[in-house]
């Protein structure tokens, strides 16, 4: 797009920001500029105030948080702080991450007219307004619905509605996607796509992985680890000639432009048919809903196996079913030729380790030493034995560091770290995980598949949930597709990607390696 | 003209319910509230679309609870009402006739309350309640909105109070056995619980402000929450109700206020 015919709709000019006071400021002299009907993408790694920033533009921020700002931020030439309050909010909406909290209406249709009323439009042309919007986002059935049943996927339809109705000029969307399955996510970028055609919005885009975005992508904004913005050019330009600079701030490369595309892990011919766990027609029910019906299941020793399906499929109701958190109405379930029921507590835990999607959720203790060293206490280890084998896993995992700090002061990737390290005392025979990459940066995921890959050579057998199906078709041996109620597919993931109405039915996608051989010739046809 | 309750202005309603609540809370005899027990189970059952049995469900148990209670306010009845000639003994316990009234108009009343709450709970709205308390007696729009958000919040703690007892689980810590243990695991529980709270709750208010919430008074409304003759009149049954059982109380000799014999 040619710059001289755009004008520029929110400047930013030498732009500090900081929570406390200005000395190591979140946001460090920034100096961008927005340009009428652009859309471009923000990108940084995790931390380097990416979110701040947008509600720092739409003006809530330095005062929601009491925080500290210098510089100005102008709004079609006039400064931000200028305006009063509500008034520049109704020009510059922000679609969140988080579809379970930016609501505050128990039905899609009241929320919806909290955003009218909250712009005092008239009561009798609210339902018209309403309407009209619910049928351009292809959700007019759900009018009466409460917000609460719908699945996350619908939940941002209803968000970016909401948003919407306050007719913006500027839409900010802070990774609207990241919480959505494959299929939703792929979903709301084509209506994106529409409403930007029609509407002549002005777009920010906030994104870690943005490989699906690209083709609607003006610009690339980069935030360094330090708040300053690194790079602000082309996408070609700032992904293919820095991208060595992006890999070492932790950033996500889209895959169409890494030097060495990723390949997928080779079929395993070893004989080792020796199971580690197996489940054998088990089903569980909710509320006398059933969740899960008949499932047959083998792990393989020392093999690393993916399940994947649609947001509620029942994915994390089988891993906690695994892990005796839950228990069967039916079936039987077997742990190192042993059944499950037969286990004790203890020495469970101990053979087997399960690892949280939030972190947070598994801290017990007040220091990441503790933490560490608490299941081996619990376990009557000598005093010797357990700061041994605390250290070596404290450097090991890169927290040594920060032995002596509270586990909630961590950082998103060290929280993670710790959490996996948490299950290694000794290691166990399997370890499952709870979409474990889920809302994390490119360097903090790497790692991630590190540790994971370094724990299975070890001989651990490991069993990850996730929605990502590149990860799926690097490092598994073997995947499961879960999808009405049941288990649909059973193999190595390089045959799993030739069922395509399979793939279709359970909301799955292919991993980019395969997408980008099947996009070539019909790459214009996106959207449709 | 049929008056159907679930239809009456619900801050009109409340207060409907808290007059005659707080009056019947002074009388101490045994006619006043029973006379107005049995008004309110008739308004209930005529004039409200509650399921008789949703309403007999959560009604019971408050009646055992209230038996039980009544009975042991008939044991340890204090001094001042223990007049009259002992109906029997027991154990260690005199029962008076005075005591037995007392208890007895303790349980009537107590029940009118449980009644009067279902009437208002079974037939309200809680959306429509809050923003009937903005609309007609001006309550902030940060208050009212808070609550509303803060409803949509109830089952996800629930759901994220059991993850985090699996997750605890997991490493090893079983079900907290003794005070100390149940203290330390209360600890262990709100921190994380606590922390995801607030930033759950920035996140919501950080969405309305984006969507041009100001906590002002200055908006229009989708449910125009209104007050009509209709609701006037209900208020005036409700109460009035109250005063036609003081009068017939009064005119038959039983009305007791804090005490006092009124006649």
């Amino acid at each position: 797009m040619n710059k001289m015919q755009l004008s520029p709709v929110i400047s930013v000019h030498n732009y500090s920001f900081s929570y406390e006071t200005l000395d190591e400021p979140l946001l460090n002299q920034l100096n961008f500029t927005l340009y009428e009907n652009e859309t471009t993408l923000l990108i940084g790694p995790s931390g380097s105030g990416k979110s701040s920033l947008s509600l720092c533009l739409n003006g809530l921020y330095p005062d929601a948080v009491e925080g500290t700002a210098s510089g100005v931020i102008r709004f079609r030439g006039q400064p931000v702080h200028d305006f009063e309050k509500g008034q520049i909010n109704q020009q510059i909406g922000i679609v969140f991450q988080d579809p379970d909290s930016q609501f505050c209406m128990i039905t899609v249709e009241d929320e919806l007219a909290f955003t009218l009323e909250n712009i005092q439009t008239p009561r009798e042309e609210m339902e018209a307004r309403i309407d009209e919007i619910l049928m351009t986002i292809g959700m007019y059935d759900y009018k009466h619905e409460a917000i609460h049943t719908l699945s996350g996927g619908q939940k941002q339809k209803i968000a970016l509605a909401s948003v919407l109705l306050l007719e913006p000029d500027v839409l900010i969307l802070d990774e609207p996607t990241a919480n959505l399955d494959p299929m939703s996510q792929l979903e709301f970028i084509q209506l994106i796509e529409q409403l930007q055609s029609a509407m002549q919005l002005t777009i920010l885009l906030i994104e870690h992985q943005a490989d699906d975005w690209l083709y609607l992508i003006d610009r690339v904004l980069v935030l360094s680890r330090q708040g300053e913005l690194m790079e602000d050019g082309e996408v070609e330009s700032i992904f293919q000639t820095k991208q060595q600079q992006l890999i070492d701030h932790g950033i996500f490369i889209p895959k169409q432009y890494l030097n060495s595309p990723p390949i997928s892990k080779p079929i395993n011919h070893s004989n080792n048919t020796e199971p580690c766990f197996t489940m054998e027609s088990t089903s569980f029910s909710r509320k006398n809903k059933p969740i899960l019906k008949n499932i047959n299941l083998t792990l393989k020793k020392g093999e690393m196996t993916a399940i994947v399906g649609e947001n509620g499929a029942g994915k994390s109701t089988l891993l906690q079913l695994m892990a005796r958190l839950l228990q069967p109405e039916a079936g039987t379930m077997t742990f190192l030729n042993k059944p499950l029921t037969k286990w004790k507590e203890q020495s469970l835990r101990q053979h087997m380790g399960f690892v949280f999607q939030n972190p947070e959720h598994q801290f017990i203790t007040d220091t990441t030493y503790e933490e560490i060293a608490f299941s081996m206490t619990l376990n009557g280890y000598d005093a010797e034995t357990i700061d041994t084998r605390t250290r070596e896993l404290l450097s090991h995992f890169h927290l040594i560091h920060e032995q002596s700090q509270n586990p909630f002061a961590l950082s998103g990737g060290q929280k993670r770290r710790l959490s996996v390290a948490t299950m290694l005392d000794e290691t166990p025979d399997l370890l499952l995980f709870d979409e474990p990459t889920f809302g994390q940066d490119a360097q903090t995921t790497h790692e991630l598949m590190e540790i994971m890959t370094e724990i299975q050579q070890q001989g651990t057998t490991i069993v990850f949930v996730t929605h990502d199906m590149d990860l799926v078709d690097q490092f598994c041996d073997s995947v499961y597709v879960l999808n009405e109620q049941s288990i649909q597919y059973h193999g190595h993931p390089a045959k799993l990607w030739e069922h395509d109405e399979l793939l279709n039915q359970a909301r799955l996608r292919k991993p980019f390696r395969l997408e980008m051989r099947e996009k070539v010739g019909v790459a214009h046809d996106l959207g449709h | 003209m049929l008056l159907m309750i679930s239809a009456i202005n619900p801050t009109v309603k409340a207060i409907a319910v808290l007059i005659p609540g707080i009056l019947l809370g002074l009388t101490f005899d045994v006619f006043t509230p029973l006379v107005y027990l049995i008004f309110i189970l008739t308004v209930t059952l005529l004039l409200s679309d509650i399921p008789f049995k949703r309403w007999i469900k959560f009604f019971v148990p408050f009646l055992l609870f209230i038996a039980s209670f009544s009975w042991a306010r008939l044991l340890y009845t204090s001094e001042t009402f223990q007049n009259g000639s002992v109906l029997f003994s027991f154990w260690t316990f005199e029962v008076t006739t005075g005591g037995l009234l007392v208890a007895i108009s303790l349980a009537l009343r107590s029940l009118c309350f449980i009644a009067l709450s279902l009437l208002f709970i079974m037939t309200t709205d809680s959306t429509k309640f809050m923003l009937s308390l903005m609309q007609q007696l001006r309550l902030s729009p940060k208050i009212t909105y808070g609550v509303l958000a803060g409803y949509r919040f109830l089952p996800t703690f629930k759901h994220e109070l059991e993850v985090l007892r699996q997750a605890h689980r997991v490493r090893g810590v079983g079900r907290a056995k003794g005070i100390r243990g149940r203290i330390r695991q209360f600890k262990r529980y709100s921190i994380p619980l606590l922390a995801n709270s607030i930033r759950k709750a920035e996140r919501v208010a950080n969405a309305m402000e984006s969507k041009g919430f100001t906590g002002e008074h200055d908006r229009t409304h989708y449910h125009q929450m209104t007050v009509t003759k209709r609701d006037w009149r209900f208020l005036g049954m409700m109460v009035g109700a109250l005063f036609l059982a003081f009068a017939a109380s009064y005119y038959f000799g039983y009305l007791n206020i804090f005490g006092y014999q009124v006649n």
